[in-house]
C-alpha cells in the first residue's frame, strides 16, 4: 500500500506537490546514506593504507574489523565536547555545523541514474560549487575561533590553498560545459551516451581529479591538516561529535567530487551489463580508491609548491585546454 | 630557500609570532621543544628547549661501580642502544688495558651493525614521514623488526641491550642468529628496490628535500657535526674508518658521502649506509673466527687512576666516552660526547629562512634522539 | 700508529700551539692509552688561544666538559679533526672554583651550547658568552647537579660498604 495514498497524507502531498516530496525522500536518504557511507569510507581508507603498509588494518571489531568504524562513530558519539578558555564561542560551535551543510546540499542535483535524481536543475553543477565554497569558509571560523596557532595557520592556508584551486577547477569544469551547453547534470551525462569526456578531454579530466583533491584537502595537498606540522590543522582544538563532523565533511566532500568527476567525465551511469546506478558507484569508488591510493604513496607538497603548483601550472594549462575547446568547438 | 628580509624592530613586533613545536608534538621525535619564531610561514629563528627527558646518566655514573652502569648507555640513544653497549665495554677495556677475544670482536660489528641499520632505518623513513609520507615509515618498520627479532634472541631485550660486557660480550651468536642475519641479508637486499620506487624516485619526495636545509662543510666544523650530516655534506669522516676501533679495519666498506648538504643528501647517505653495513656484515659473517667470546676478567674491574677518552662511531655520528678515574671501582667522571647534541645546535643555524614545513624536514633529516641529547 | 705524514703535522701543530700559549706545557700523550695525541696543560686562561690555533689547522670542537675536583675544576676541551686520520687534542685548563672562563663561542660557535651545559652542571660561568643560561636542568634550579658535593647517595655509601 502506498502511503502517499492514505487519507490525509494523500492531501498534504497533494498540498504540497511532487517536488517536494521527492526533497523530503531524497533528504532522509541522504541524512541515512552520508554517515553510514562514511563509515564505509573510513573503514576501506584504513584497510586500504593497511595493505599499502604491509599490514591488516583494523583486525578486531567484527569479521576483519568490518564494524570497527561504526564503534569508533560511537565512541565519537559519547566523548566530551571541549570547548577550549579563550575561544570565539559562537564561532567555534558554529563552524563543524556549517561544514557538513555543503555535504549535504551537495547531493541534490547529482544524478546517480536516469531516473534518481533528487531536483534537477538548470544551474546544477554551479550549485555544487557554490555550496562547497561554504565549507572553506567554516575551515576559517573554526581555525580563528580556536585560539590555537597552529589552527590558525591551518585556516589560512585553507582559504590560500581554497582560491587558488577553484579556478582550475572551473576551468576544467567549463571545457566540458562549453562541449554540452547546459549545465544540467542529467543532460551532461546524456551527451556522453556514446563517447565519455574523458576522451575529448583528457587534459581537463586530470586537472579537475588534481583540483578536486586539492579542494577536500587531500593528501598531497592536506597542507590543513598537515599532521607532521601543525598536528592536525584547524580541527586541533575539536573533539568529540564535533571533530567527527569535520571527518564526515571531508570524506563526503570527496564522494560528492568524485560523483562530479563521474558524470562531467566519465560517463556518470552509462556502461554495459550492469543497472546505471551501479556503474555510477563503481565508476565514483573506483576515483576514491585512487585518491587513498596517491595519499599513501606520496609525501606531502609545502605550501610555496603547493600555489606554484596552482598558478604556474594548473590555471595555465586549464586556460590553454578551454581556449583550444572554444576555438575547435565554435570557431570551426 | 627564501632570503630573510632586514625588517626593522617595529615591523617585527607586528608581524613576528611565536609558535611551540612540542614538548608533544607529532614530529618531535620524542619530547622536545623546539621555539619557532615565525613571519607567515617562514622561520627568522629557531631555539631548541631540551632537557625534558634529562635522567643524569653522567651523575648516576658517579654512583654506581663500572658494571652497574653498564646497562645506562644503551638508555641514552635508545636507537642504536647496542652501539653505545658496547661503545661504553670498550672505553673500560681501554682504561684497564683488557684485551677482548676476536671473535667477541667480531660479534660485537655484526650486532652494532645491525642495530645501526635499525636506527638508520628508523632516521631515513621517520624524515619521509616527517614529510607526510607515512607508507615508508611503516615499510622501514617491517625491516627493522626483523633485526629486533634477530637481536632479541641472543640479547634478550629488543631496544636497550645490555649485550656487551668488559673482555667480551654476554653470551656466543647461535645458528638460529648466523642463519636468520644471513636471511635477513638476503631479503633486505631484494628491499632496496621498492624503497627506490616508493620514496627515491618520489618526485614530491625529491622537491622537498633538494636544497633544503644546507649545511656547508664550515658550519659543519665550527658546530662539531658528526655522522650522517656531516657525510651528507661532503666530508669523508667516519670514526670506523679514521680512527678505527674493534674490529673494523679488517673489514672492506666504503664511507659514502654526498657533495650537497642538504636534506636529500642527508637521506642518501643514510641509505647508502645501509648497504655497507649489510657488506660488513656479510664479511664478519664469513670470517668468523673460532673461539671464546669472553676473556678473563675480575668480577668487579679496578681501572688504574687516570683518563680515556674512547670515541666511535653510532648512527647519529661521533659518540665519545671521557672516563676519570680515581683508581676505585667507581668511576670519578664520565662525560658522553652526544653527537645529536651538536648536531641538534646546528639546526639552530640553518633553520632561519626556511618554511615552517621545512623545520620538520631538517629536523627529521638530522636525525635527532633526544634522550641522548638530554642524558 | 702514526704514519710520517702525521708525525710531522702533529709537529707543526706542537709548535704553534706553543707559540700560542707559551705559557702552558704542550706534550705527547699516550694515545693507545688515553684516546689523545696532544695534551695541552693550562693554568686558568689561554682557551681562546688554543682554539684559534685549532680553527686555523682545521680541527672541530667535540666537546667541552669539566671536572670537579673539590679543590678546582679541570675544564676539558677535547679537538678532533675530519681531515686526518686519528688526531686528537686534548686541553686541559686548571681553574679556581670561583673563576670565570672565558667562552671560545665566539671562534667555535658550537660551543654556545656546550658551554651551556658545562655552566649547568658546574655553575661556571663563561664570559662574553652570548646565551648563558640553563640548557638541560631546569630553569629555576638552585643546585649544579655534577658538583662531587651535590647529591652522594647513601646507595654509594652502600656500595662501598659491600663491595670494598
Amino acid at each position: 500500500m502506498n502511503i502517499t495514498q492514505l487519507p490525509y497524507i494523500k492531501d498534504i502531498f497533494a498540498f504540497m506537490g511532487s517536488d517536494l516530496m521527492a526533497a523530503v525522500i531524497g533528504l532522509l536518504i541522504i541524512a541515512v546514506f552520508v554517515p553510514l557511507n562514511v563509515a564505509f569510507l573510513v573503514l576501506v581508507e584504513r584497510k586500504v593504507a593497511g595493505h599499502i603498509q604491509l599490514r591488516p588494518g583494523p583486525m578486531e571489531v567484527g569479521p576483519h574489523g568490518i564494524l570497527q568504524t561504526l564503534i569508533d562513530a560511537v565512541k565519537l558519539l559519547g566523548k566530551e565536547m571541549v570547548t577550549p578558555g579563550m575561544t570565539d564561542k559562537v564561532l567555534f560551535f558554529l563552524a563543524p555545523i556549517l561544514v557538513v551543510v555543503p555535504a549535504f546540499v551537495g547531493w541534490v542535483p547529482i544524478s546517480f541514474s536516469p531516473i534518481m535524481q533528487i531536483r534537477e536543475m538548470n544551474v546544477g553543477v554551479l550549485l555544487i560549487f557554490s555550496f562547497s565554497s561554504i565549507s572553506i569558509l567554516s575551515i576559517l571560523m573554526a581555525g580563528w575561533s580556536s585560539n590555537n596557532k597552529y589552527s590558525l595557520i591551518g585556516a589560512v592556508r585553507a582559504v590560500a590553498q581554497n582560491v587558488a584551486y577553484e579556478i582550475p577547477l572551473l576551468l576544467s569544469t567549463m571545457s566540458v560545459i562549453i562541449m554540452t551547453n547546459t549545465f544540467r547534470m542529467s543532460e551532461i551525462v546524456n551527451a556522453q551516451s556514446s563517447v565519455w569526456h574523458i576522451l575529448y578531454q583528457p587534459v581537463a579530466a586530470i586537472i579537475f581529479i588534481i583540483a578536486t583533491t586539492a579542494e577536500c584537502n587531500r593528501a598531497p595537498f592536506d597542507l590543513v591538516e598537515a599532521e607532521s606540522e601543525l598536528v592536525s590543522g584547524f580541527h586541533t582544538e575539536y573533539t568529540g561529535m564535533r571533530f567527527s563532523l569535520f571527518f564526515l565533511a571531508e570524506y563526503t566532500n570527496m564522494v560528492i567530487a568524485a560523483s562530479m568527476a563521474t558524470v562531467l567525465f566519465l560517463g556518470g551511469w552509462f556502461g554495459p551489463f550492469f543497472p546505471g546506478l551501479i556503474w555510477f558507484v563503481i565508476k565514483v569508488y573506483f576515483l576514491i580508491f585512487v585518491v587513498m591510493w596517491v595519499r599513501w604513496t606520496y609525501p606531502r607538497l609545502r605550501f610555496d609548491q603547493l600555489m606554484n603548483f596552482a598558478w604556474k601550472v594548473l590555471i595555465p594549462i586549464a586556460l590553454v585546454n578551454l581556449l583550444i575547446t572554444a576555438i575547435v568547438l565554435k570557431v570551426i | 630557500m627564501l632570503n630573510i628580509k632586514t625588517i626593522d624592530d617595529a615591523t617585527v613586533n607586528q608581524r613576528v609570532y611565536q609558535l611551540n613545536l612540542g614538548p608533544q608534538h607529532p614530529s618531535t621525535h620524542g619530547v622536545m621543544h623546539l621555539l619557532v619564531t615565525l613571519d607567515g610561514e617562514v622561520v627568522i629563528k629557531i631555539e631548541p628547549i631540551i632537557g625534558y627527558s634529562h635522567r643524569g646518566h653522567e651523575k648516576m655514573a658517579e654512583n654506581r661501580i663500572y658494571e652497574q652502569f653498564l646497562p645506562n648507555p644503551a638508555r641514552m640513544d635508545y636507537l642504536s642502544g647496542m652501539i653505545f653497549n658496547h661503545g661504553y665495554c670498550m672505553a673500560v677495556e681501554k682504561l684497564c688495558g683488557i684485551e677482548v677475544p676476536r671473535r667477541a670482536e667480531y660479534i660485537r660489528v655484526i650486532t652494532s651493525e645491525l642495530n645501526r641499520i635499525a636506527s638508520h632505518f628508523i632516521g631515513a623513513m621517520d624524515y619521509a614521514m616527517g614529510l607526510g609520507a607515512i607508507t615508508p615509515f611503516l615499510w622501514g618498520w617491517d625491516d627493522r623488526e626483523q633485526i629486533l627479532d634477530l637481536l632479541e634472541g641472543i640479547a634478550g631485550s629488543r631496544l636497550t641491550y645490555s649485550y656487551g660486557r668488559f673482555g667480551g660480550v654476554r653470551n656466543d651468536i647461535d645458528q638460529a642468529f648466523y642463519n636468520g642475519t644471513r636471511r635477513f641479508i638476503d631479503r633486505l637486499r631484494g628491499r632496496f628496490w621498492d624503497y627506490e620506487n616508493l620514496i627515491n624516485q618520489n618526485i614530491i619526495f625529491i622537491k622537498r628535500s633538494k636544497g633544503v636545509g644546507v649545511i656547508s662543510k664550515e658550519d659543519a666544523l665550527t658546530y662539531g657535526v658528526t655522522g650522517p650530516s656531516l657525510r651528507g655534506s661532503g666530508v669523508k669522516y667516519d670514526v670506523r674508518k679514521n680512527e678505527p676501533y674493534s674490529a673494523y679495519p679488517e673489514f672492506n666498506f666504503e664511507i659514502p658521502t654526498r657533495e650537497a648538504g642538504d636534506c636529500l643528501a642527508r637521506y642518501q647517505v643514510r641509505m647508502a649506509e645501509i648497504e655497507q653495513s649489510l657488506n660488513i656484515i656479510e664479511q664478519a659473517l664469513d670470517h668468523l673466527p673460532p673461539g671464546p667470546v669472553r676473556s678473563k676478567v675480575p668480577r668487579f674491574v679496578t681501572p688504574p687512576e687516570g683518563e680515556c677518552y674512547l670515541t666511535f662511531e653510532s648512527a647519529r655520528g661521533a659518540v665519545g666516552f671521557y672516563i676519570v678515574s680515581d683508581g676505585s671501582r667507581i668511576p670519578y667522571r664520565i662525560k658522553v660526547r652526544a653527537p645529536s647534541f651538536s648536531n641538534l645546535f646546528a639546526m639552530t643555524k640553518i633553520c632561519p629562512g626556511h618554511f615552517l614545513a621545512d623545520v620538520i624536514a631538517i629536523f627529521g633529516s638530522i636525525d635527532v634522539t633526544v634522550p641522548e641529547i638530554d642524558r | 700508529m702514526p704514519t710520517a705524514g702525521q708525525k710531522k703535522l702533529l709537529e707543526e701543530l706542537k709548535n704553534s700551539l706553543t707559540q700560542a700559549v707559551p705559557e702552558g706545557q704542550v706534550e705527547d700523550s699516550d694515545y693507545t692509552r688515553t684516546g689523545c695525541h696532544l695534551e695541552v696543560r693550562l693554568d686558568q686562561g689561554g682557551m681562546r688561544r688554543v682554539a684559534k690555533v685549532m680553527l686555523d689547522k682545521r680541527f672541530y670542537l667535540e666537546t667541552i666538559t669539566a671536572v670537579d675536583f673539590i679543590d678546582h675544576f679541570e675544564l676539558v676541551y677535547l679537538y678532533s679533526t675530519y681531515y686526518q686520520d686519528v688526531f686528537r687534542v686534548i686541553t686541559r685548563i686548571r681553574i679556581a672554583k670561583d673563576a670565570t672562563p672565558f667562552s671560545v663561542s665566539a671562534i667555535y660557535p658550537g660551543a654556545i651550547w656546550l658551554e651551556r651545559e658545562v655552566y649547568d652542571f658546574f655553575g661556571i660561568r663563561f664570559q662574553e658568552h652570548p646565551d648563558l643560561k640553563r640548557i638541560i636542568n631546569p630553569d629555576d634550579a638552585d643546585y649544579f647537579p655534577l658538583l662531587k658535593n651535590f647529591g652522594k647517595t647513601k646507595f654509594t655509601e652502600e656500595i662501598d660498604d659491600i663491595l670494598c
